[in-house]
């Protein structure tokens, strides 16, 4: 399914399969209290595959965490198809989780998955507490499940120590499978791989959406690998969306500076970035940023910071289903291109 | 840097083969590369491949049921193959810094930062709690630490990555070393982080002559950083050369295959590319080349015998019998469109 089709779905359905609206999160109790997310309002349509970004500490996980009903936010609401995840509570929430309508995959699979359980222990994992059905059914889901990710049943009864890095993590995508999910939730699957291997399971959760049409998103702090698979891309800095939009429009030209910092840092095999990391850093020749506590998340690392930045700005939209939270978003781009693009040269 | 100008070569690996398993299988096979003042050297491969064996080798760390069977390793033109424990005690930190992928794991959770870096400075340095505080902060200012008499006082759980990653590589350059070592030093770093780091190395490399040995799975990375790159493959090096030469040109397959799943960085949608098949296992013995296996254009001499590495330009080098073969380029790209 391409960025079309899945406009084109949004236009026939006008739901969501999953909405997170207005959700704060905070962790932690009395001086130890912790916001991780702020205001977070995302909409995750049937079929397609968004990437979140952002570094560490940004709330990926947690926005992750919270969507599963592992969090519960302090404000605002996560609705999943007919369900308010978030206004569950004990029982049903444990019901809802078990169903496995959302599933989790983490990013190192030899640590996400148990040593001394075999792989077919581990991919019918979901399916065993669920219950309901029988061995030979188990077995036949199971297999299944392996087959979707390219596995043959020849390792069903190998231990997680004993197969490779890439297939681990084809382990942990067909364990979450095998509950015939409704959306994949993947945190950082990639990571821990390396290039063949990262491609390689990229490649297999783009063939899955295109063959299930399962929505995935997928958490990542590396945006190059996002873009040869993801619709759409939604960049977290500190808890708060700073930029929503199409992958090809927001990679070709990011509305906001952190977008575009985090696009230049990325390490490549070609040098040819529209802009260089050091536009896109503070230099002690910048004016001071406003430190008021409301200002914007980014404005201490922002060498556009103004005095307007002092307040957090709104997701604004600055084309078709693309929004950002920069009051500057059409003057930094000008800025950026005519700062140095090497301090230390001159 | 203090005392006589020091030898151009700081770290000379010849022919080295490296046994694990208490000696069952040889993980390493013949492998030599140097690294020279001033000049960072990446060392590229996928995991299992050998590099991080060989870095160990290179520290006279090697774990448990590992050994050099064969093969020299010297430090500024010393036989360092056989040291005793002492002798590589008295090279740690001094002559040979170290810097690991998990910064977290290798600090003490539970101690000031400050302190663990000042305790290196007395016991390898022989100084003074004052005179190693002082250098100390120097150290942090230098590898870009802001507000060096805060961090000097934090614990490193207080501290985020990035941070403790500057605070691993101040330890490892707080003795003046001529060599530091760098395995899979950024992994486990954000993008933003990462590009800061890479920065720092060069910095330190341009303003100290340090020589660098940075290990890493990623191409990308590695053309962002280093000179030059030794390219390994289940244990052998299977092209060497200038970094900016084996990007624009390179000559083996694996090389090829390697370039072709590296971050590109265009942000361009496109056909992820895999290498197919699995490398061999650690110690599999194989006549030959042994990519041969996964490589789209291997024929029956790639098979036949073993291959040496090929002299290619000044300083390239590359192992593979058709590296002159013309047709080879265009062999590749027919079986990757027919894939």
């Amino acid at each position: 399914m391409t960025a079309q089709a899945t406009t084109d779905a949004r236009a026939a359905q006008e739901k969501p399969l999953l909405a997170v609206e207005d959700v704060d999160v905070v962790l932690g109790r009395g001086w130890r209290a912790n916001r991780v997310l702020s205001g977070v309002n995302l909409k995750i349509w049937p079929g397609e595959i968004v990437g979140l970004v952002g570094e560490t500490g940004s709330g990926k996980t947690t926005l992750a965490r919270t969507v599963v009903g592992l969090v519960r936010p302090r404000r605002g609401r996560v609705v999943f198809g007919e369900t308010v995840v978030s206004g569950l509570r004990r029982g049903a929430l444990r019901r809802e989780r078990r169903r496995g309508h959302v599933q989790l995959v983490f990013q190192d699979p030899l640590r996400s998955l148990d040593p001394d359980l075999t792989v077919a222990q581990i991919v019918g994992e979901g399916l065993a507490i669920r219950g309901g059905i029988g061995a030979e059914e188990m077995r036949a889901r199971v297999e299944d499940a392996l087959a979707k990710v390219g596995l043959d049943a020849t390792l069903l009864s190998r231990t997680s120590g004993q197969i490779s890095g890439g297939q681990r993590q084809r382990v942990s995508i067909a364990r979450a499978l095998a509950t015939d999910p409704e959306l994949l939730l993947c945190d950082e699957p990639v990571s821990a791989l390396d290039a063949s291997n990262r491609n390689y399971v990229l490649r297999l959760l783009g063939e899955l959406r295109d063959s299930l049409g399962l929505p995935i998103v997928i958490i990542s702090h590396d945006l190059s690998s996002l873009a040869g698979i993801a619709d759409r891309v939604v960049v977290l800095y500190r808890g708060r969306i700073v930029e929503d939009g199409p992958v090809g429009q927001v990679f070709s030209a990011p509305r906001h500076p952190y977008t575009a910092l985090l696009m230049a840092s990325a390490p490549s095999v070609k040098h040819d970035r529209p802009l260089d990391v050091h536009q896109l850093r503070r230099t002690a020749a910048d004016p001071e940023p406003p430190t008021a506590a409301n200002a914007c998340v980014f404005a201490a690392r922002c060498p556009f910071a103004v005095s307007e930045c002092a307040e957090q700005p709104a997701l604004e939209t600055v084309g078709e289903g693309w929004t950002s939270a920069c009051r500057r978003h059409q003057e930094w781009p000008a800025l950026a291109s005519v700062r140095r693009s090497n301090p230390t040269l001159a | 840097m203090t005392g006589n100008p020091p030898p151009d070569e700081v770290l000379g690996i010849e022919d080295l083969y490296i046994t694990v398993h208490d000696g069952a299988a040889t993980a390493v096979r013949g492998i030599s590369l140097s690294v020279h003042t001033g000049e960072i050297v990446g060392l590229v491969g996928e995991s299992g491949s050998g590099k991080t064996l060989t870095c160990r080798a290179a520290l006279g760390v090697l774990p448990k049921g590992c050994g050099i069977e064969q093969g020299t390793i010297s430090f500024e033109r010393q036989d360092v193959t056989h040291l005793s424990p002492r002798g590589w005690e008295r090279l740690h930190g001094t002559g040979i810094g170290a810097v690991f992928q998990d910064p977290s794991s290798y600090l003490n959770p539970s101690l000031t930062v400050g302190s663990q870096v000042a305790e290196v400075l007395r016991v390898k340095q022989k100084m003074g709690r004052r005179a190693a505080h002082a250098k100390t902060l120097e150290l942090f200012t230098a590898v870009g630490l802001h507000h060096p008499e805060l961090v000097f006082h934090q614990i490193p759980a207080e501290l985020s990555g990035g941070m403790l990653q500057r605070v691993m590589i101040a330890i490892a350059i707080s003795c003046e070393p001529r060599l530091i070592i760098a395995d899979e030093a950024t992994t486990a770093l954000d993008v933003t982080i990462q590009a800061e780091i890479i920065e720092l190395l060069k910095d330190l490399r341009d303003q100290r002559g340090l020589a660098v040995l940075f290990v890493s799975h990623d191409l990308a990375v590695i053309r962002e950083l280093c000179d030059r790159v030794v390219v390994f493959y289940a244990g052998e090096v299977v092209e060497s050369g200038p970094v900016a030469e084996i990007i624009e040109r390179p000559r083996h397959p694996y090389t090829q295959a390697l370039l072709r799943v590296a971050s590109v960085g265009d942000y361009q949608r496109r056909e992820l590319e895999v290498i197919a098949g699995q490398p061999p296992r650690v110690g599999a013995e194989i006549t030959g080349c042994r990519f041969a296996e996964r490589c789209p254009a291997a024929i029956a001499a790639c098979r036949a015998a073993a291959i040496n590495l090929s002299r290619l330009s000044p300083g390239h080098q590359a192992r593979c019998v058709r590296v002159n073969d013309p047709e080879l380029a265009g062999v590749i790209e027919a079986e990757m469109a027919a894939r």
